[in-house]
């Protein structure tokens, strides 16, 4: 098991009031499935996202990511885990302003301590697996938005992560560019890739081959839309 | 990883570059104001020290002093004021030192058709190397001159050359007479209240004699606001034999072979004229020496006060450095989430940032040498065009000066990026990713 949450509970502060997040959230993802996490705005998305991503602890619960407890983890050793176990993909892709399409991949084996000729060579093959061969000395203001999202999925890839987790990844995007994307989630899956993706469109959510919808903080539905697809137990 | 850092810092920092510039300006401003302050004290203090020092050094100067109308009453008929004899006495007793009596009176020389006033100083040989101020041509006053109250003179460069022009003046003979005028002052202290005889006295010049130019000075050029190239030297004897009237003399430089006994020897010559003076104390000792560590102690209390206030305004240069990096890491909010959540460590984010300050540090620092030594030199002219006789006040500038100024406005450089670093380093990830 990758991945297992259980009695997750998160409580944002506001003011004098209790605001419930996350609502006893038991689950548990496997090596290799490529899961939608689909719900409203409010429902709890992006607050599982932060403790799935190691971001924040859950205010209650317990959270075990490839065999480690995080949620007792200090911050020195949740951003090792960060670096190495987890990719991330934002909706406003979040690359560095004033750098390559290149130097952007090199930054987390830069802060893995990655020699600068492996630094290199891995982000120029990453790159180029997402089809930016020719894309390596460009500026993020020289790429189309779709071309912004490969280079990130790049970065993500970067320190072969055990969790792919992507927010939204084709909410800035015209539906072709969502649609490469999403393929090229689909490539990896077939790799062998776990992915977690956070949307609100259904239509999206269809890809993935397992759907967890959330509403109000706890899951009200887990099906699995692909049984074509092999899961590996 | 560091070598990827600082070319980040310098990415960003030219990225915005009205506001890069103007931050180092503070610091520029104040490595620059650091160094052109010290250079220039030290360039006061050098020029102090060297005026003095090229007129001689160990030297104690002995003056007789004004007495008041009370003493003078008191001391009416009595073997007071400083003498010839006294100059004499000194020698006798202390052996080792050298003693040069000096007086002076305005004279005019002329020689032919041309003439000259100006002020004929009565002194004996050793004045010559004891000021080391020496003879180009020909030769100073000697002992013989002294003895025999010759009447040789030697001039100043200025004065053989308005005299006799491109000729050589030794062999030559000169003029020398008193411009009673300038004599008034004695003269009243001799017969009070008549001052009819006085002026009578003004209109004809009494005493005029005939005197043989044995020497012409070397170039010295003006030194303390004075041109010591329009110097006559005459035998102390002659003076006082054909142009004072008495044996008095305004004053007597002595010189001190050992520099650490000079305060002892002050000392010791003052409880002698004294003890010779009848227990008056008439006279007035001055120490080289101690002049020199007064006017030292004066120089370094300037620097630390002008050095002070351009360190201060370092200082503010630091706060600009503070006040872009607030405003950098709050810009840069969510950069720095990204940065934290594929793997930037605390230490990472704190590097980063303080780096990017001590950039802004270091090469306004570097532009802050090069405007300071320019500074530095540019008023140090304006000073020395200022000053009379400052002339040759150039400014000093140290290379530990510069080194100060350039480590300080490093540390100003760290010191006030730490905040904003330490502020960027404790930022929660997920926050700052969504921060808008």
């Amino acid at each position: 098991m990758l991945i297992v949450l259980r009695n997750i509970n998160k409580v944002y502060k506001a003011g004098d009031v209790d605001v419930p997040a996350l609502i006893n959230l038991t689950l548990n993802i496997e090596q290799g499935e490529f899961v939608a996490i689909i719900g409203q705005s409010g429902s709890g998305k992006t607050t599982l996202l932060d403790i799935l991503g190691c971001l924040s602890h859950p205010t209650s619960g317990e959270y075990w990511l490839d065999g480690d407890n995080v949620n007792i983890l200090p911050e020195s050793q949740l951003t090792t885990i960060r670096n190495k176990k987890i990719g991330f993909i934002f909706q406003t892709f979040h690359l560095l302003p004033r750098k390559t399409a290149l130097e952007n991949v090199q930054l987390p084996l830069m802060y893995a301590r990655a020699p600068r000729a492996i630094q290199h060579d891995r982000a120029k093959e990453l790159l180029t697996m997402v089809g930016l061969k020719d894309r390596l000395y460009h500026y993020n203001n020289q790429l189309s938005g779709g071309q912004q999202q490969r280079v990130a999925i790049a970065r993500a890839l970067a320190n072969r992560p055990a969790l792919l987790l992507a927010d939204e990844p084709t909410g800035n995007l015209d539906s072709q560019s969502g649609n490469d994307i999403l393929t090229v989630f689909e490539k990896l899956h077939q790799q062998g890739q776990t992915i977690l993706i956070i949307t609100h469109d259904p239509l999206i959510a269809q890809r993935a081959e397992r759907q967890i919808t959330l509403s109000d903080g706890k899951i009200v539905s887990d099906e699995v839309t692909h049984p074509s697809s092999k899961i590996m137990v | 990883m560091l070598l990827a850092i600082i070319h980040d810092a310098l990415k960003n920092l030219s990225a915005n570059l009205l506001r890069s510039g103007l931050t180092m300006l503070g610091v520029i401003i104040g490595v620059a104001s650091v160094i052109a302050m010290i250079a220039i004290v030290e360039g006061g203090q050098v020029w102090l020290v060297n005026s003095i020092e090229r007129l001689g050094t160990n030297l104690l100067f002995v003056w007789k002093k004004r007495m008041t109308v009370e003493e003078r009453r008191l001391y009416a008929g009595r073997n007071t004021k400083l003498k010839y004899t006294d100059a004499l006495a000194i020698r006798q007793k202390f052996p080792e030192l050298t003693v040069a009596p000096v007086d002076w009176f305005d004279g005019q020389v002329k020689a032919g058709d041309r003439d000259f006033n100006g002020r004929i100083h009565g002194t004996s040989p050793e004045f010559s190397e004891m000021r080391n101020f020496f003879p180009a041509r020909g030769r100073f006053i000697t002992t013989v001159d002294l003895q025999e109250w010759r009447r040789s003179v030697v001039l100043g460069k200025t004065i053989a050359k308005v005299l006799f022009g491109t000729e050589s003046p030794i062999g030559k003979e000169v003029k020398i007479f008193l411009r009673v005028k300038n004599r008034k002052k004695v003269n009243s202290k001799k017969k009070k209240g008549d001052s009819i005889k006085e002026e009578k006295k003004e209109q004809q010049p009494v005493s005029e004699y005939r005197f043989v130019v044995v020497g012409v000075m070397e170039a010295k050029g003006e030194i303390q606001g004075k041109d010591w190239d329009e110097m006559i030297f005459i035998p102390a004897t002659t003076m006082i034999r054909y142009f004072l009237g008495t044996d008095r003399i305004g004053s007597l430089i002595i010189y001190v072979p050992d520099r650490n006994r000079m305060d002892e020897i002050s000392q010791k010559l003052r409880q002698f004229l004294v003890q010779r003076h009848e227990g008056i104390r008439d006279i007035r000792i001055r120490n080289q020496g101690a002049f020199l560590s007064t006017v030292e102690q004066t120089l370094s209390t300037f620097r630390i006060v002008l050095g002070g206030i351009a360190f201060v305004a370092l200082l503010v240069g630091g706060l600009g450095i503070m006040n872009i990096m607030l405003v950098t890491v709050t810009e840069r909010t969510r950069e720095i989430g990204l940065r934290k959540a594929i793997g930037a460590r605390r230490q990472d984010i704190l590097l980063q940032f303080l780096i990017e300050s001590t950039t802004i540090s270091i090469i306004g620092g570097g532009l802050g040498i090069i405007l300071g030594i320019f500074a530095a030199y540019g008023f140090g002219n304006v000073v020395a065009q200022a000053m009379p006789g400052g002339g040759d006040w150039g400014a000093v500038v140290e290379p530990t000066a510069i080194l100060i100024a350039f480590t300080f406005a490093v540390g100003v450089g760290i010191l006030f990026g730490l905040f904003p670093a330490m502020k960027a380093s404790k930022l929660d990830p997920a926050e700052a990713l969504r921060y808008q």
